[in-house]
């Protein structure tokens, strides 16, 4: 920040430049490995998916009664599920509530361990000492029994309520290494300097320790995008949670319990679409993640 | 997910290696090991070997023996196969039943079967309460009095409130070695009986000594297994379950394999790879996928029996909640659904689409009301008729969805226990199919049975799915639509009706409907003549089938799976004897070596 108020020229004009530069960066090291565009490629057809996929379809998907558990074909890439409509049309549309869940997890375990970790590293003492023994009170909690239990008194109805839960289960581990980043942070001299120059504590942890960390909280929130996914799937695999016929783990379940897919081949397809698809985005989280790290990486930029 | 599927392989394993260890040590004569599961329980090697216990290492049939054994009738429930009674007499009215042990009957242990045992039994069966042997004051069909008549003679006698349904409670009794189990009944336990049969301060408190037992029992563990039955049991880990032939049972001649293995499953898709790997003899019913039960059937040796199967699934209403108060909104529902297509999808091969709603399983139907089925609506899919039902409810039509009579949104939610595969995809193509006209519709889940049972008797969800017409008794059949989910109940022998929201009324009719009280015709059926029963039974039908308290979706097929390559002389399709554990198969005579 201070190297930004030196530059000669308008402030405005300085940060368009850098702005230029990081994106030609991003660019660079995108391409520096196709896997990488591929990520990207990847997540931008899920978010595509999650924004326009409803509204590719009727609201109420057509249904082909003579064609149960029809196998893939032109009509139907990934073949029917148990009343004939389309497995395809279930994945796109089911994105949706998949991926707003996985951001609404990943927004809320990222803001309060951020929070939380910044606070009680910063301030440490006291601070510190609440704030991480309610971390660990937190890490203690196992969180598949409590969901469990919560889903027998709360029918979890929209992907944020669910987000909500799952981020509030969730933030333990962010809090703890962004704790840990900070306890190093602090004794750096820019932080000494902004001490020294009488700035709030405030400005000195939003504008002088969260940037510094704001890479490493990105590279966390996607994966904990992936963390969520993983666990509201597993919870609707498991039939806890309302029934909706395109939530990918509905489907794995009516593929399993119902389709016998783990016996038979008929409902194969039906499993594998939304396994196809958790896989994908995964993976296309794992690429995106590495360019994230050489990009905010110095040192893996030396080449 | 990851650790899910880590679990499950382990637990893979250590089921082979537990049924491999079964198996490689056991030694087998000419009649070879018999193998199946029980379709009632899982395996818990930790549990007692007590029938008392709901997890109970002991099977019915093999090693666990009742006075006789149900018969698979479409309208008698009171015919029986003997089974440690080998006869018995009963006065006009049910008052008395008299018992005639087998004189051969003798425990695995030598030691005889006697009158001692089966009153032991009875003591024992008061302490759990319910069917013949409660001491609840004034229910129906409570047996007042036990005398041993002699060694092999039991008189049961039944107190003043009757039931026809006392006979079959009585041979349904689950017979235990008093030389085991008789030091659980403490002395004096019969006077206490006595005084808890009646009423007062004295009584409450005999009561509560009697049920008091109740924990006692289920928790006995007798150290070995003592049986009357054609198999004793020899061990058991969490794999399975490993029988031998009890060499003093009565019939021993007739029972044909050396051992019986029962294998544990943690769900139906080890039973269809059991099914499909040939590795069964025999399963009892078990919900199976129409590619799955492709596969079964292509294996060498498995065949398919099939037989009646006194259950049917329907669409319950909490008449409590409008619009489902409106007969013409049930009615316009039932015009709404096909029972044929949603059949294709939930229940293709243990399942046949309902012929109409009366309350009957369609097989029993037939027989109970003969010409007079032909006579009630059926209810075929017809959306004109729907749409004149809800005009006539008053409901409106806005935007394409139909919606409440003051112009709100009419949203249909439909609940189901997640675990019921079959009901979630029932739930799924009704939901679709009505929103094709209009009605917007959804699918609910509940995590459980258990949850979801108690949503329903607290009155939370508008529709949900009710089993109905189990059979054979017409009591229970119609118990089920006329009872206590409807607000009738039996309490000192007097039948009161709660309103809705109270005791457990969630389906909330009306007590009477044009001048017929249902709950009181359905209570009648338990004292009823044959004739009598057959005349309420078709007013109850017609009655259901113009008021629709539920829409009868689909009636179960009993689909039973056997395995000729080592074993032959299987009860025929729809055998009276389809539904009865494949041990009493065996003390019928019916199962060969190959």
């Amino acid at each position: 920040m201070t190297v930004t108020a030196m530059l000669p020229g308008g402030q405005g004009g300085a940060r368009a430049t850098l702005r230029r530069n990081f994106w030609r960066g991003v660019g660079r090291v995108l391409r520096r490995k196709p896997s990488r565009i591929a990520g990207v490629a990847i997540i931008a057809l899920f978010a595509l998916m999650a924004v326009f996929g409803p509204m590719l379809y009727p609201a109420h998907l057509p249904r082909d009664d003579n064609a149960l558990y029809a196998a893939p074909s032109l009509a139907h890439p990934f073949g029917t599920d148990f009343e004939g409509t389309d497995v395809l049309a279930l994945v796109v549309t089911g994105a949706r509530y998949v991926i707003l869940t996985g951001l609404a997890t990943a927004i809320i375990t990222v803001a309060v361990g951020t929070a939380l970790g910044l606070l009680a590293g910063f301030h440490r003492g006291r601070w510190d000492t609440v704030l991480m023994r309610i971390t660990d009170l937190q890490l203690t909690i196992p969180g598949l029994p409590l969901l469990l239990v919560l889903s027998t008194v709360w029918k979890f109805e929209g992907p944020l309520e669910m987000g909500l839960v799952l981020g509030l289960l969730g933030w333990g581990g962010i809090a703890r290494a962004v704790r840990s980043q900070t306890l190093s942070l602090r004794e750096r001299g820019f932080i000494e300097a902004a001490r020294g120059l009488g700035l709030p504590t405030r400005h000195i942890i939003v504008r002088e320790l969260l940037p510094g960390m704001a890479p490493y909280i990105a590279m966390n929130m996607l994966i904990a995008v992936t963390g969520a996914i993983y666990a509201q799937v597993g919870l609707f695999f498991l039939g806890v949670l309302p029934f909706d016929s395109n939530n990918w783990g509905v489907m794995l379940n009516l593929a399993v319990f119902g389709g016998g897919a783990l016996t038979s081949a008929a409902a194969l397809p039906y499993l594998l679409a939304p396994l196809l698809a958790i896989l994908l985005l995964t993976l296309g989280i794992v690429l995106v993640v590495d360019a994230m790290d050489e990009i905010f990486n110095p040192r893996l930029r030396e080449e | 997910m990851k650790r899910l599927t880590a679990i499950a392989a382990l637990a893979v394993v250590a089921t082979a290696t537990a049924c491999g260890t079964t198996g490689n040590t056991s030694s087998s004569g000419a009649g070879g090991i018999y193998t199946t599961i029980d379709g009632s329980k899982q395996i818990d090697a930790s549990a007692p070997i007590n029938p008392f216990n709901p997890q109970g290492s002991t099977f019915m049939g093999y090693d666990a023996m009742s006075l006789g054994w149900p018969k698979n009738d479409l309208m008698n429930p009171d015919l029986f196969y003997p089974g440690l009674a080998g006869s018995w007499s009963v006065t006009p009215g049910q008052g008395e039943v008299v018992i005639h042990l087998r004189p051969q009957a003798r425990w695995s242990d030598g030691k005889p079967v006697t009158s001692e045992d089966v009153r032991t039994s009875i003591g024992l069966a008061y302490t759990q309460g319910g069917s013949a042997y409660t001491v609840n004051s004034g229910a129906a069909g409570a047996a007042a009095d036990i005398t041993v008549v002699d060694a092999k003679t039991v008189k049961i006698t039944q107190g003043s409130n009757r039931s026809n349904a006392f006979l079959r409670n009585v041979l349904s009794t689950v017979v235990v070695p008093a030389h085991v189990y008789g030091s659980l009944l403490p002395a004096g336990f019969w006077t206490t009986l006595k005084t808890a049969q009646g009423t007062g301060p004295a009584a409450d408190k005999a009561k509560a000594v009697i049920t008091g037992l109740a924990q006692k029992v289920i928790g006995f563990s007798p150290p070995a297994d003592v049986s009357a039955g054609p198999f004793v049991l020899e061990r058991i880990n969490p794999g399975a379950a490993l029988l031998k032939k009890n060499p003093y049972f009565y019939d021993a001649a007739k029972i044909v394999p050396d051992k019986v293995k029962v294998l544990n499953y943690t769900g139906n898709e080890q039973i269809w790879n059991y099914l499909v790997s040939g590795k069964l003899d025999n399963a009892p019913f078990t919900a199976v996928p129409a590619a799955v039960m492709a596969r079964i059937k292509a294996t060498k040796g498995n065949e398919i029996r099939k037989g009646y199967s006194p259950v049917a699934a329907s669409l319950a209403f909490n008449q409590a909640h409008k619009p489902y108060d409106n007969v013409h909104v049930r009615r316009a529902l039932a015009y709404l659904i096909d029972r044929g297509q949603l059949t294709r999808v939930a229940s293709p091969e243990a399942g046949t689409p309902a012929v109409t709603t009366t309350g009957i399983h369609a097989s029993a139907a037939k027989a109970w009301l003969g010409d007079g089925l032909a006579k009630l609506n059926p209810y075929k899919v017809d959306p004109a008729k729907a749409t004149k039902e809800l005009k006539a409810a008053g409901m409106v039509k806005r935007n394409g969805l139909w919606a409440m009579p003051d112009g709100k949104p009419w949203k249909v939610r439909l609940t189901v226990p997640a675990e019921f595969s079959d009901w979630v995809a029932a739930a799924k193509s009704i939901a679709s199919q009505l929103n094709d006209h209009g009605i917007d519709a959804t699918v609910t889940t509940s995590a459980d049975y258990t949850l979801y049972l108690d949503e329903l008797a607290s009155g939370k969800l508008d529709i949900g799915f009710w089993l109905m017409a189990l059979g054979p008794s017409p009591y229970n059949i119609y118990q089920r639509l006329y009872g206590s989910a409807n607000g009738w109940s039996l309490l000192a022998g007097r039948l009161r009706h709660s309103p809705p929201g109270k005791d457990g009324n969630w389906m909330g009719g009306p007590e009477v409907v044009g001048g017929v009280n249902p709950g009181e015709l359905t209570n009648r059926l338990n004292l009823a003549t044959p004739e009598e029963q057959k005349r309420i039974v078709g007013t109850l039908a017609g009655l259901t089938n113009q008021q629709l308290p539920v829409i009868q979706l689909y009636d179960y097929v009993n689909t039973q799976f056997v395995n000729t390559t080592r074993y032959t002389g299987w009860p025929p399709a729809g055998s009276e004897a389809l539904r009865l554990p494949a041990g009493v198969w065996m003390q019928l005579g019916m199962i060969e070596k190959k």
